[in-house]
């Protein structure tokens, strides 16, 4: 049976490895490249694999400044058949609310479709809202953490396995449905030079703007969002010690780190 | 002497792990370097630890540890190794180390 | 990937650093159906050079050069100096022209490749080219995983890393004697602090060589080149000598340089934006393929053995960019003959004959080879920091030049030796 499958991705600075100056403490942020989220490539794997055991189509989305088209022609490359870009100025500076309302937006336009998926959340903020807030627009069940997921009665009902810290669990949700999918779960694919050509000859790409959705400009972007950043707080920087054991015996040394520990506050059980 | 001192202050070595900090990188979930080490072994040279740039060998106990985490991919241990112990190919879907000025 | 004729190329171009993209460029200009395969994610992404570009080559292939490219200072200051442990002896040369500038390769090869992408090549970035494709010893295309590309022509412009070319026992493998090992910080000053510490204008630019204990009297060098505002301040050891000789962490002789003075001062308040490493072609005449060509493919750039190093200038990019040049000529002609036959394509060998590329690797392959040489690095700092410290540290008699040099030459070595060396230096064997 085969899936028609939406998967949302960010295209996002690579601030995957943090780069302090070890002078000044302060980010480099100069030049540096921007790439889809690595947490919603693990949601393009999985919509991949479930596109290869079921067949199907898989449509990828992401609501970006232009230079994004470099990173759907990347998923395009794994495997992907048809990207969307949505980028106009009046999106610009949205917070989770008006960029889901724009998501579910598009979403709509690509119904009927079985199943939308995200990543868990993204490097460059990590609120992993984005996949309830969408779901809540749209009005369709949603669940996070998903590692599995297999399609039961014919096309009816996907079961799903969610990983939690310390259990697994197993639902059955009717579709359509969205999924957030838990990050580092699997291991995405690379890219293969016939779909990498693909991406470059045949134009998958389709470029939406406002003026096609024609959403009420007050709900979108900067003006769309209630999120205030009040003030950021840097994490502290607490200074080494730099106490040094001196002995030989493996036994005291032992000793000697946990009453350090306990000196700190650390108490062990 | 003291005039050396005050222009020892003037710079800060960095430590190796903080010069590769400021690149910029994408890591893959998949090793490019694979090391058989049953042939590093009774190797003199071990010219990988000291000439790897990117610090991605060292000698632990005798042993030969490697990392492909901070490689710079120049190549280099592919070329110096005496005992062709190296399999070096470039990661795939352009990882790895993300040149920005190079 | 089976070839619809879709995506079937005339050439593919293995590689988008300044050869393949200065290939691509002059093919697609040509009405070439190109791609070039990049295994970066942007072109440039996995080049990393030095400093300096000599611009004239440049300038003959791309259209607009001088004004479009990301040319980041024009060299008018080049200094070489000698340093040992009791100080340094410098050599300065300035001028109000210039043929040579400082650039980031990252930069420079991303310009290339959309230089070659507007004239109409398919640029496929993100992709490892694992393999020349051969049918009855003829390259007929390339694979990459589990996908083939089929071309009537492969340009291998992969870099100094041979990998297809040993692959396919087109070179053998590379040894120490051929490379050199570059590390290079980048370090953000700033353009005042440039300006001011090295004596620049703004649109100036020093290149800067230090032969001698930069290196642990290695054979190799440091270098210093100065961007808008940046420095690029890095060494450059031959690995086999390296591999013989250096005792602690490459990345160490990097530190105790930039933590030495001149550069603690020159340096200070500078933060690190970026840490690379890159091999280098360096055996001359000896590091080239016997071949740059065979039935269906050309050879180009640093895959090729195309780079000079004179020990006071070090010339690659220009060089390589003038070989993908080429080898577009090369194609065109072959093309006009109807096939892409070894015999078809061996133009190309002798078009870089005639060209300045060839005549210059042929004239300096001598300086070349002494550079890989270990007495030149040791023996010329050690007597000419030693010859001047005796001419201007003095404290009753002052000495005579002479005998300043004879004194420094003391216990070092064949005076007859350096005398051939210099006459090789000056005008080859």
């Amino acid at each position: 049976m085969p899936l028609d499958i939406v998967v949302c991705v960010k295209w996002v600075p690579n601030t995957q490895i943090v780069n302090i100056d070890p002078r000044t403490g302060t980010l480099i942020r100069e030049g540096v490249p921007s790439i889809i989220n690595p947490h919603d490539l693990n949601a393009v794997e999985f919509g991949l694999t479930l596109k290869d055991s079921y067949g199907g189509r898989l449509t990828a989305i992401a609501m970006s400044p232009p230079s994004a088209k470099a990173g759907l022609e990347f998923l395009i490359g794994m495997g992907v058949d048809r990207a969307i870009l949505i980028t106009d100025r009046v999106f610009a500076g949205a917070d989770t609310l008006a960029t889901s309302y724009v998501l579910a937006k598009a979403i709509e336009r690509l119904m009927p479709t079985d199943l939308i998926i995200f990543g868990q959340e993204t490097i460059d903020s990590s609120t992993a809202h984005i996949c309830a807030q969408t779901a809540s627009w749209l009005k369709l069940p949603y669940i996070y953490y998903v590692i599995d997921a297999r399609l039961e009665d014919g096309k009816k009902n996907i079961v799903v396995k969610r990983v939690l810290e310390r259990k697994i669990e197993v639902f059955e949700l009717p579709l359509p449905c969205l999924m957030a999918i838990a990050m580092k779960s699997n291991v995405p694919r690379p890219v293969t030079l016939s779909n990498k050509i693909k991406a470059k000859m045949e134009n998958l790409i389709e470029v939406w703007n406002n003026e096609m959705l024609k959403l009420n400009i007050n709900c979108v972007g900067l003006k769309g969002s209630p999120t205030v950043v009040s003030k950021s707080i840097p994490t502290p920087v607490v200074p080494r010690k730099k106490l040094k054991f001196e002995g030989t015996d493996p036994i005291e040394a032992a000793r000697w780190l946990l009453d350090r520990l306990a000196e700190e506050g650390v108490r062990v059980i | 002497m003291t005039q050396q001192t005050a222009t020892k202050q003037r710079i800060k070595r960095i430590r190796l792990e903080d010069a590769l900090n400021a690149n910029v990188w994408d890591v893959d979930a998949k090793p490019h370097i694979i090391v058989d080490s049953e042939k590093c072994v009774g190797c003199t040279n071990s010219a990988c630890t000291y000439l790897c740039p990117g610090g991605c060998f060292t000698l632990l106990a005798g042993k030969l540890l490697y990392s492909y985490e901070g490689c710079l991919e120049c190549g280099t241990c592919r070329v110096v190794c005496p005992k062709d112990a190296v399999t070096w190919n470039y990661p795939l879907s352009g990882r790895g180390v993300q040149y920005r000025f190079g | 990937m089976d070839p619809p004729s879709a995506t079937k190329f005339d050439v593919a171009i293995v590689g988008a650093g300044p050869a393949g993209a200065s290939a691509a460029y002059t093919l697609a200009r040509k009405g070439f159906k190109v791609v070039v395969l990049e295994r970066g994610r942007t072109p440039g992404s996995k080049n990393l050079f030095g400093g300096r570009v000599y611009s004239h080559p440049l300038e003959l292939i791309f259209e607009g050069f001088k004004n479009e490219a990301p040319i980041e200072r024009w060299t008018k200051r080049e200094v070489l100096s000698f340093v040992t442990e009791e100080g340094i002896v410098s050599v300065e040369y300035a001028s109000g022209s210039s043929t040579s500038f400082t650039a980031y390769l990252s930069k420079l090869s991303a310009w290339m490749a959309s230089k070659a992408e507007s004239a109409g090549a398919i640029l496929v970035t993100d992709v490892r080219v694992d393999d020349i494709l051969m049918e009855n010893g003829k390259a007929v295309g390339i694979v990459s995983g589990g996908d083939r590309l089929y071309a009537d022509v492969v340009v291998i412009a992969e870099g100094v890393n041979r990998l297809l070319c040993e692959r396919r026992n087109i070179t053998p493998q590379l040894s120490p004697e051929e490379v050199a090992l570059g590390v290079k910080h980048v370090i953000r000053l700033g353009t005042d602090k440039i300006n001011d510490r090295f004596g620049l204008d703004s649109n100036e630019g020093l290149a800067w060589f230090l032969i001698g204990k930069v290196t642990d009297y290695l054979p190799g060098g440091a270098f210093l080149y100065t961007n808008s505002t940046t420095v690029s301040l890095g060494i450059v050891v031959f690995l086999s000598h390296a591999m013989k000789k250096v005792k602690r962490h490459i990345y160490e002789v990097l530190e105790d340089l930039r933590t030495s003075p001149p550069f603690t001062r020159l340096l200070e308040g500078g933060s690190l934006v970026e840490y690379g490493s890159h091999l280098t072609p360096e055996a001359g005449l000896k590091m080239m393929p016997k071949k740059l060509y065979g039935d269906g493919f050309l050879i180009v750039g640093d895959a090729a053995g195309l780079l000079i190093n004179l020990g006071y200038t070090v010339r690659g990019v220009d060089l390589a960019a003038f070989s993908g040049y080429l080898a577009a000529e090369a194609i065109e002609e072959a093309h006009s003959l109807g096939s892409y036959t070894s015999h078809n394509l061996s133009c190309y060998e002798r078009k870089l004959n005639d060209s300045f590329v060839m005549k210059e690797m042929k004239r300096h392959d001598s300086v070349q080879k002494l550079m890989s040489k270990s007495h030149i690095f040791e023996l010329y700092p050690q007597v000419l920091v030693g010859t001047t410290k005796r001419l201007f540290e003095f404290e009753e008699a002052s000495p005579k030049l002479l005998e300043a040099a004879k004194e420094s030459l003391k216990g070092k070595g064949s005076k007859f030796k350096m005398l051939l060396d210099a006459i090789t230096l000056m005008r080859g064997p």
